[in-house]
């Protein structure tokens, strides 16, 4: 469906139950999605696929809330949701539940976003697609036959639209696209696999991979790194010095900062006290500073949140103090904190819930670094320059986490761990690598551990956010590489020391 | 009119009679699902707070798999169109021939055989979907007001009914009615419990399940001692089946096995290697009534049966869909649906309370941080477990926070490992020797 077409639609389910009582939220949303797998030389999968649904979040005058979906759209249906959502919320009411007026003091806006894609979602036929796949897919296993490879492409456009009963109607169209190459090497009769993307808005990724194959460098100095890894050992456990990639910086603002300001979790976070967020308090030394926004063409953009309020760029620690979280429109102003436009959902078929979108971790104090075309050029490239600014400490070791493999907070406990592909320990000039161990400890003790930045900013380590078990796009970054200070809160795994 | 009967009118007709001689199709299969599903939630000790209201959900999509006459093939999801014209499905069908691509191992459609009798409805789930929902509201008040005072409850109940279709151009027409009912329940986001299967929960298992995590609550709230170097680690049952989840599952996918991608190579499944100790063995058994991982048939139209992965600690087969089965040179296989359906197994598996009477001095893990993060393939792990129980001499003594280290797959073939039944979960507790320290 086209954006017109479901704005058309939203319009008419508002108008027609204009008669229902209650405040009413309608979300529409159509989804295209174009993908394939490829493996070892041939496809696996080639899939298309178009999803389009309603969702109505109905509130009684008290605050009671239900909720209705459907994805069969026969005639009717709009009214049968409403309806259905309302039935529900009055339901609610009588339960005790929790009551929620606030979306009764958002601001009416409307709003149409253009799509920001270079190239329309059938612009290129998939079996043009396939080719470039292919090509891509092939040329990769003929430059590194060691490996067992996998690649993927999948291009994505979502188009939703946002009517609420005082008018609001707010439309807009994400499109997404990314080429990941999934490697497996054997080494010492071991196995590691590593697993690297590239993203974009459209199949204009494609076109630039097939000129710099920029992702299939980095696929075969990971497939290279990985096989170094499979034979190496394990680090004893402790507390290091530490240099982490841009990934793990966004996975650590993620996971760690991102998720303890959400204005949702405020009764359970570490960065909350009786509800509302600790602003004032210092979390990192001066010159630290993270912040969360929509980027235009970037993987998590999103202009508007899914209750129709504009996404606003939030400063969330500034120069080491925490100054604001991310606020929806429903608890925002119970944790004391301003309303951003942070609601997001997976789909028409989910509540949303406050979220990040693109989230980076940024430090005044910055050394500069050129970026090699090879990873092991690179990691000399960062022990020279640390060795130049006298960051080094002699006699221990500096560890370089390299690639983030995921992670998990616990927010009430300020507890993480995040998992990389290895580690490489710079302060020794033989570069020698260690198994990858997880990178745990506490979020406060991680933040107030950054002493710096190396290089300058990549924004996008992309991933997929999996809060309230939605699956949403999330993204984000730091300078190339961050510096932090050994911590006894914050502590690589492995064996006992 | 459904969208099963569309598509049954489009392929058929795409088969027999084309509009278009290039949109003729040899064979095909559809499955659809048509669901209702009703949920209530609670946030913060509220019910139906404003992101956990009650909802209901309508959907009814699905997934076709087409052979075109010059055998390559297209796959898509479908969903009933929102402005049904005469051009929409000739639109669709000419953008999957668009999409087709050669895989001449996919295109085999299996004939039809005799299906197993398997329950997997419960009946009094379709009357919560029907309009019959006070056991939802029920349960969560009962949850709120039995809860520990102090703790800060989180939770959700859901109950799902409908229909699932599954046709072949080979003459396959199955439609059955199933159901689920799923809920679980945390303290403070530190400790929980949960339900899912086909069926509702008995009284009996609400209140055992209810008995056992508010205990498990309760211990938490006194210090233990540190874990030793000796101390045996147990894992606990929603933890087994998250470490079959992240190492087990993945490398038993025939897809991964075949493309070499796993941990194990198909030689070693051709040569019976052994990778667990012999008392291990590893099943996947979707003919279990109204459990979770139960079916009657798989979206590609085979029949349920019984695999077995592992038997004595020797690998026998990854578990293959249709097109794997043909590259293997063999029938597909039963598949699990994520861990559901899946089994594991220990000849000398004793019940849990008597296991915990035998540990002297452990450590039992009820979650840890960052397990998908954890590479599958190698099979090895490096985890932090806040929030474990201390056992000591046969006693939960109380809470301490770990550190564990070491490979999966070894621990699966350690003499010294043993499991334990539970009766609230199909997974068990698995009692391990692996690097644990505190944390």
């Amino acid at each position: 469906m086209e954006q017109k077409e479901i704005k058309v639609l939203v319009q008419s389910v508002l108008e027609e139950t204009k008669g229902i009582e209650g405040y009413f939220i309608v979300r529409a949303q159509s989804r295209r999605e174009w993908s394939m797998r490829l493996s070892n030389g041939r496809f696996e999968r080639v899939s298309t696929g178009e999803d389009s649904g309603f969702g109505v979040q109905a509130f009684t005058e008290k605050g009671a809330s239900g909720f209705a979906t459907s994805d069969v759209f026969e005639e009717g249906v709009g009214r049968k949701l409403v309806e259905k959502a309302i039935q529900l919320a009055r339901r609610n009411e009588e339960i005790g539940s929790k009551r929620n007026r606030q979306i009764w003091e958002a601001p009416r806006v409307q709003e149409e976003v253009e799509n920001s894609a270079q190239k329309g979602f059938e612009e290129i036929p998939l079996a043009e697609l396939e080719e470039m796949v292919m090509k891509l897919h092939v040329r990769l296993r003929s430059s590194f036959p060691e490996g067992v490879w996998q690649s993927s492409y999948r291009q994505v456009e979502e188009t939703w639209c946002i009517g609420r009963s005082d008018g609001t109607l707010v439309s807009f169209v994400i499109p997404r696209a990314v080429l990941m190459h999934q490697g497996t090497v054997r080494n010492q009769g071991k196995a590691q696999s590593t697993l690297i993307h590239r993203s974009g808005v459209d199949a204009t990724l494609l076109i630039e991979e097939l000129e710099d194959h920029v992702l299939e460098k980095k696929a075969m100095d990971r497939a290279e790194f990985a096989m170094a890894v499979c034979g190496a050992p394990q680090l004893p456990s402790g507390h290091y010095p530490l240099i982490i990639d841009y990934g793990l910086a966004k996975g650590l603002a993620h996971e760690a900062f991102g998720h303890a300001v959400e204005s949702d979790h405020m009764n359970e976070s570490v960065l909350g006290e009786a509800g509302k967020l600790r602003q004032g308090l210092r979390v990192a030394r001066p010159g630290v500073n993270i912040i969360d926004g929509p980027l235009v063409g970037d993987w998590a953009n999103q202009p508007y949140s899914a209750n129709g309020l504009p996404r606003q760029t939030v400063t969330i620690v500034r120069d080491g103090v925490l100054e604001a979280g991310l606020g929806d429109i429903f608890s925002a102003v119970e944790a004391g904190m301003p309303i951003t436009g942070a609601g997001r959902a997976e789909s028409y078929g989910h509540i949303p819930l406050p979220r990040m979108s693109n989230i980076r971790l940024q430090v005044d104090r910055m050394l500069p670094l050129t970026p090699a075309e090879h990873l092991m050029d690179e990691v000399k490239a960062v022990r020279e320059t640390l060795l130049e600014h006298g960051e080094l400490r002699e006699g221990e070791k500096n560890l370089l986490l390299l690639g983030y493999r995921g992670g998990q907070v616990n927010p009430k406990t300020g507890d993480f761990v995040f998992q990389c592909d290895g580690i490489i320990d710079v302060a020794n000039p033989d570069l020698p690598i260690y198994q990858p161990s997880i990178f745990s400890g506490k979020i406060l003790s991680a933040l107030e551990a950054i002493r710096g930045g190396l290089g300058e900013g990549c924004y996008d380590a992309i991933g997929t956010c999996g809060k309230g078990g939605q699956s949403v796009a999330s993204s984000g970054g730091s300078h190339r590489y961050l510096l932090m200070d050994a911590d006894q809160q914050v502590s690589l795994g492995g064996e006992q020391a | 009119m459904k969208l099963i009967a569309q598509l049954e009118d489009l392929l058929y007709q795409s088969q027999q009679s084309p509009k278009k001689e290039e949109l003729r199709l040899s064979a095909w299969r559809i499955v659809v699902h048509e669901s209702e599903v009703v949920a209530l939630g609670i946030k913060d000790n509220s019910p139906g707070s404003v992101y956990t209201p009650p909802s209901y959900r309508q959907g009814e999509s699905g997934d076709v798999f087409l052979v075109w006459a010059d055998g390559t093939c297209s796959q898509a999801m479908v969903q009933l169109p929102f402005s049904i014209s005469p051009e929409y499905w000739t639109k669709q069908l000419e953008q999957w021939r668009q999409a087709s691509y050669e895989d001449p191992d996919a295109v085999h459609i299996p004939f039809p055989e005799s299906l197993p009798l398997v329950a997997v409805e419960d009946r009094a789930i379709k009357k919560i979907i029907s309009g019959d929902d006070k056991l939802l509201f029920d349960q969560v008040n009962c949850w709120l007001s039995d809860k520990p005072s102090q703790a800060k409850m989180q939770g959700s109940i859901q109950a799902a009914w409908g229909y699932r279709h599954v046709r072949t151009s080979t003459g396959l027409a199955v439609t059955y009615q199933q159901s689920q009912f799923m809920s679980w329940f945390s303290f403070d986001s530190l400790i929980g419990g949960g339900f899912a299967k086909r069926r509702l929960i008995q009284p009996k298992e609400q209140e055992e399940l209810w008995g056992q995590t508010v205990n498990q609550y309760e211990w938490m709230q006194k210090e233990a001692t540190p874990v030793g170097p000796k101390t045996q680690v147990i894992l606990a049952p929603s933890m087994t089946e998250d470490m079959l989840r992240q190492f087990v599952l993945p490398n038993f996918s025939g897809d991964r096995v075949i493309e070499g991608q796993g941990a194990f190579s198909k030689e070693s499944f051709l040569d019976h290697t052994q990778v667990f100790h012999e008392q291990f063995s590893l099943i996947i058994d979707p003919l279990r009534p109204l459990e979770l991982g139960s079916y009657l048939v798989t979206p590609e139209g085979v029949p349920a049966n019984q695999t077995v992965l592992v038997q004595d600690g020797q690998l026998k087969t990854p578990f293959l869909k249709v097109k794997d089965a043909v590259r293997w040179g063999t029938k597909p296989t039963a598949v699990p649906q994520g861990t559901a359906g899946l089994y594991l197994k220990h000849q000398a598996e004793v019940p849990w309370v008597q296991a915990l009477q035998g540990i002297d001095d452990g450590v039992l893990i009820l979650s840890v941080l960052g397990l998908h993060t954890q590479d599958s393939v190698s099979g090895s792990y490096s985890l932090s477990a806040p929030h474990s129980l201390r056992i000591l001499k046969g006693q939960i003594a109380g809470k301490t926070d770990v550190k564990l280290s070491g490979n999966f797959f070894a621990d699966l073939a350690a003499p010294t490992t043993k499991t334990a039944l539970s009766d609230l979960d199909t997974h068990p507790y698995l009692i391990i020797r692996t690097g644990v320290q505190t944390l």
